[in-house]
């Protein structure tokens, strides 16, 4: 048994120990918006924040979440994530979408931190997740959006 | 392959009647017998009609509010945006109320295809009609409420209007619309509305699947879920094909909690073999119990085959000039080759190249009571499986639906939906529903290769280098021929069946005084792996070699490559176009290589070791031709290429959602980038060796260079997107490498190492 913070309410895992939080997240607590995608922390489609750092969910083991805040998509709330959201349609960034909770967690994470990331910044943080339709341009378009300093290329 | 998609247009009815308070319109192959009233109360009632094969439904309701029913996949593109804007602009409809619904594989849905970027090419005018005579209905229906003659009425908006009055489609279909019928000759004759005139066509919009997609809210087919299912993970045999399970036993599973059993899995179709499936409560439990448990095979015939193997294979099959499908023969290439002064020849290669849609295949199956199959998963082709399955199960294939769901990628893997068949064999066995689900390393293992190919070109030059014909020979393994042999296209002269879709692009538009196109199949390919359709098909690889080879030849008569190709794009004879949806031809490919020279600056002086390169496409097909022309410019630096930026102009014709369609060539673009620097694996014993990201290495953001991209003026037939912007991306890099340093590259992805 495992009790942790989700989106702001306490919540337990029956699951073992060594079950990833991916799977507890999904089918357990039914919550289907943080994705599976290669299962080795390379894609970046599980990303949720644990304590506010964006961090892979198909490697973590649930026990390793007990008694810490964990984030998800549908919890995503902060002003940078509203803002996020909002720069996704505007900008129209998803293709397919699949990887678009773990790209929306990740620049989360970048814009607390750093509210008005450069270019550069941008990149770095957000190269670990992988776009497999490839709609970078916009993502990193959205991200200067929400943080106040992009024009946009929609 | 369009041709296949409207079958028999004479037969095309637009059919319209009210049931429970909305209007429902339809546009479909009718058989006699078929009536308006058959028809929508068939649908109403979800009963197939033998009689009436729509191929668009629509319903408008007692609020005003437009249903358009979509038959096509969303994976990325908001096709039923596109879809739904065609119909909105002709019927009229005020865009905030139109909704898109995706449909399931319901016979009454008649034929489901979504690939080959065909979807707004083979709809468009159906979907136009259909919208034009729905506003023909309401526009009658709206001058009778109005007490105003017809031809006063205008209709936009969702309004019927004249002389300061107007009525709305829901009051007019809440009073109840007559039925009505439309023959194709009425239908033909419809007035469509003038390309100026146009309110929707042509402007951007915001497609109605991105807000669900920014938020987490998008249903894809791994988030499917049904009461008291159970989750399955394969034990995948070491080959493709011809393995035998010949031990599957718990083994110590036992200890991992919520392990359920093991399960051999016998199909009938034999697309699946040898596979073993572990069943358990969760999937974690499954992954678990399937390292415990204890299966061993006897290998395939193809356990030792890699990829050298392949290629050595297709080298020796495209080198001899008797081998092959004629495709394109005219002009005697071979007395042309036997009597030049001199020839030139070289092979170009291509690497196996992964789908990986970052959405692993998975299905969830289950019987309901009355023994119907349903199968919950997102799929590229319905009538492709379905007979599959029917065969699988020994069902019919009215007794199987497939409910769709949005798709983590498609790209043409899911145009078979294999993984299916596992599932659906699990949940009879169990009597419980089972969702199948395969992790990555399994995904790429099970995936349909985009096959290792090789070109064969063969040259003949006149004294001054000009060019009198060109021999190629083009050796893969062929999707069509495993999944789809009945699509199987006739050759010249009865020299065989070929794969059309591992062939397009080398029937180029060039003009040559002799040309010859051999189709050759890798039949090593063909027994080793199932070779898939990858986004661009064909094209994608074979452009390759045919735009590299266009570059080997401008340099060996010395002419600037731009100027060696408008020499040859001068629209003669069936260059010129035979249709509407290539009206023009050459020219066109011309026009937007003129274009791109302007934009990109070609023949400006570049640093040491960087250089231009251009390459040009037509797209998927002849028939259907999307008209591209790129420039690369990179920078070479010891083994390690830079692609500094790419320019793309596009002739697709009329362009639909400029927004869209801008998305589009932006992702088609970099996966043209990433097949050539980035992506590539190969055959090892029998299976791809590269399975995750940890070696198969799609680009990433810091990869991306900078795009200019440019849609001609066209208000041209549309034609499709989705692929067409990849093909020329990779023969232009390879033409800026030799710019830049004088190194040609012939191999896929490109290694200067």
């Amino acid at each position: 048994m495992t009790e942790f913070m989700l989106n702001g309410t306490p919540v337990s895992s029956a699951s073992p120990d060594d079950t990833p939080l991916l799977w507890v997240l999904r089918d357990e607590l039914d919550l289907k918006g943080t994705k599976f995608g290669c299962g080795i922390a390379q894609c970046g489609a599980c990303t949720v924040h644990l304590d506010g750092t964006p961090t892979r969910a198909c490697v973590l083991p649930v026990s390793a979440v007990a008694g810490r805040q964990v984030t998800t998509i549908e919890g995503l709330a902060s002003d940078a994530g509203e803002a996020l959201k909002a720069a996704w349609v505007s900008e129209q960034v998803p293709q397919c979408g699949y990887c678009q909770s773990g790209q929306l967690m990740t620049a989360a994470a970048l814009l607390e931190a750093n509210p008005s990331p450069s270019d550069d910044e941008i990149v770095n943080a957000m190269n670990g997740n992988l776009c497999r339709c490839m709609a970078y341009g916009r993502i990193k378009a959205a991200v200067k959006v929400a943080a106040g300093r992009g024009e946009g290329q929609a | 392959m369009s041709r296949l998609m409207n079958p028999d247009l004479s037969r095309r009815r637009f059919l319209a009647g009210a049931v429970g308070g909305s209007c429902i319109m339809g546009l479909g192959l009718a058989l006699p017998g078929c009536s308006p009233r058959g028809a929508v109360e068939s649908l109403a009632a979800a009963r197939p009609d033998a009689t009436f094969a729509p191929s668009l439904w629509y319903e408008i309701d007692g609020t005003g509010a437009t249903h358009i029913f979509i038959t096509k996949a969303e994976m990325g593109q908001h096709v039923g945006t596109a879809l739904a804007r065609i119909v909105a602009e002709e019927l009229g409809a005020a865009w905030s109320q139109v909704r898109i619904t995706h449909v399931d594989s319901h016979p009454k849905w008649g034929a489901m295809v979504t690939g080959g970027s065909w979807s707004v090419h083979t709809s468009f005018k159906a979907l136009s009609q259909a919208g034009a005579a729905g506003r023909q209905l309401l526009q009658a229906a709206g001058a009778a409420h109005l007490g105003v003659p017809v031809e006063a009425c205008t209709v936009a908006e969702g309004q019927v209007s004249a002389g300061g009055k107007s009525v709305s489609f829901g009051t007019l279909v809440s009073a109840g619309l007559p039925e009505a019928e439309l023959s194709a000759e009425a239908l033909d004759a419809l007035p469509l509305k003038a390309p100026e005139a146009r309110q929707l066509l042509g402007k951007s919009v915001a497609a109605l699947d991105i807000p669900a997609k920014s938020a987490g809210e998008a249903v894809y087919g791994l988030d499917a879920t049904l009461p008291n299912m159970v989750y399955a993970v394969p034990l995948l045999p070491p080959t493709r094909y011809g393995s035998v399970l010949t031990r599957l036993e718990d083994g110590t599973a036992g200890s991992v909690p919520g392990f359920l059993q093991t399960l051999r899995i016998d199909d009938p179709s034999e697309t699946i073999q040898g596979w073993g499936l572990v069943i358990a409560e969760s999937l974690p439990a499954a992954w678990k119990a399937a390292e415990k448990v204890n299966a061993e095979w006897t290998p395939g015939p193809t356990a030792a085959v890699d990829e050298a193997a392949i290629l050595a294979e297709g080298t020796r099959l495209a080198d001899d000039p008797g081998e092959g499908v004629r495709v394109v023969d005219h002009g005697e290439i071979d007395s042309v080759l036997a009597g030049a002064t001199r020839t030139l020849s070289a092979h170009y290669r291509t690497a196996s190249a992964l789908h990986f849609t970052l959405e692993p295949q998975n299905a969830l199956a289950h019987f309901d009571e009355a023994g119907h199959c349903h199968i919950h998963g997102g799929n590229q082709w319905q009538s492709l499986i379905l007979p599959v399955l029917s065969k699988a199960l020994g069902l019919g294939e009215s007794d199987i639906t497939l409910h769709q769901y949005a798709l983590g990628g498609g790209y043409g893997r899911r145009l078979f939906g294999d993984q299916m068949i596992p599932a659906a064999l699990a949940a009879r066995a169990l009597g419980r529903p089972v969702k199948l689900v395969l992790n990555r390393d399994q995904d790429s293992r099970f995936d349909c290769v985009r096959s290792p190919s090789v070109c064969r070109f063969d040259a003949a030059l006149d004294a001054a280098g000009d060019v009198l014909g060109i021999d190629h020979g083009v050796a893969a393994g062929w999707p069509t021929l495993s999944m789809a042999p009945g699509f199987l296209a006739p050759g010249l002269n009865d020299s065989g069946r070929f794969d059309s879709f591992s062939v397009s692009g080398a029937d180029h538009w060039y003009t040559l005084p002799a040309h010859r196109v051999r189709a050759i199949n890798n039949p090593l390919a063909q027994k080793t792996f199932l070779p898939g359709w990858l986004r661009a098909v064909g094209p994608g690889w074979i452009g390759w070699g045919v735009e590299s080879f266009m570059d080997e030849l401008a340099q060996a008569q010395g002419v600037d490559p731009i100027d060696f190709r408008l020499a040859r794009l001068d629209g003669a004879g069936t260059n010129g176009g035979d249709g509407p949806a290539n009206e023009g031809g050459a020219l066109r490919l011309r026009a937007v290589l003129e274009t791109v020279r302007e934009r990109s600056g070609w023949g400006r002086s570049l640093p040491k070791g960087s250089g231009l390169g251009v390459a040009v496409a037509h797209g998927q097909e002849r028939g259907m031709p999307t008209w591209t022309a790129c420039v690369a410019e990179v920078a070479v630096a010891g083994d390690a290429v830079s692609v500094k930026k790419l320019w793309q102009v596009i002739d697709v014709g009329t362009v639909i959602d400029p927004g869209g369609a801008r998305a589009q060539a932006e992702g088609a673009m970099l996966w043209g980038l990433s097949l050539a620097l980035h992506e590539g694996t190969a055959f090892e014993a029998g299976q791809v060796r590269d399975r995750n990201l940890d070696r198969y290495t799609p680009l990433r953001m810091k990869d991306v260079p900078e795009l200019d991209i440019h849609f001609a003026e066209s208000t041209a037939f549309p034609s499709g997107l989705g692929e067409p912007p990849l093909i020329a991306v990779a023969p232009a890099i390879g033409n800026a490498i030799f710019a830049a340093t004088g190194k040609r590259v012939r191999d896929l992805p490109i290694r200067l190492s």
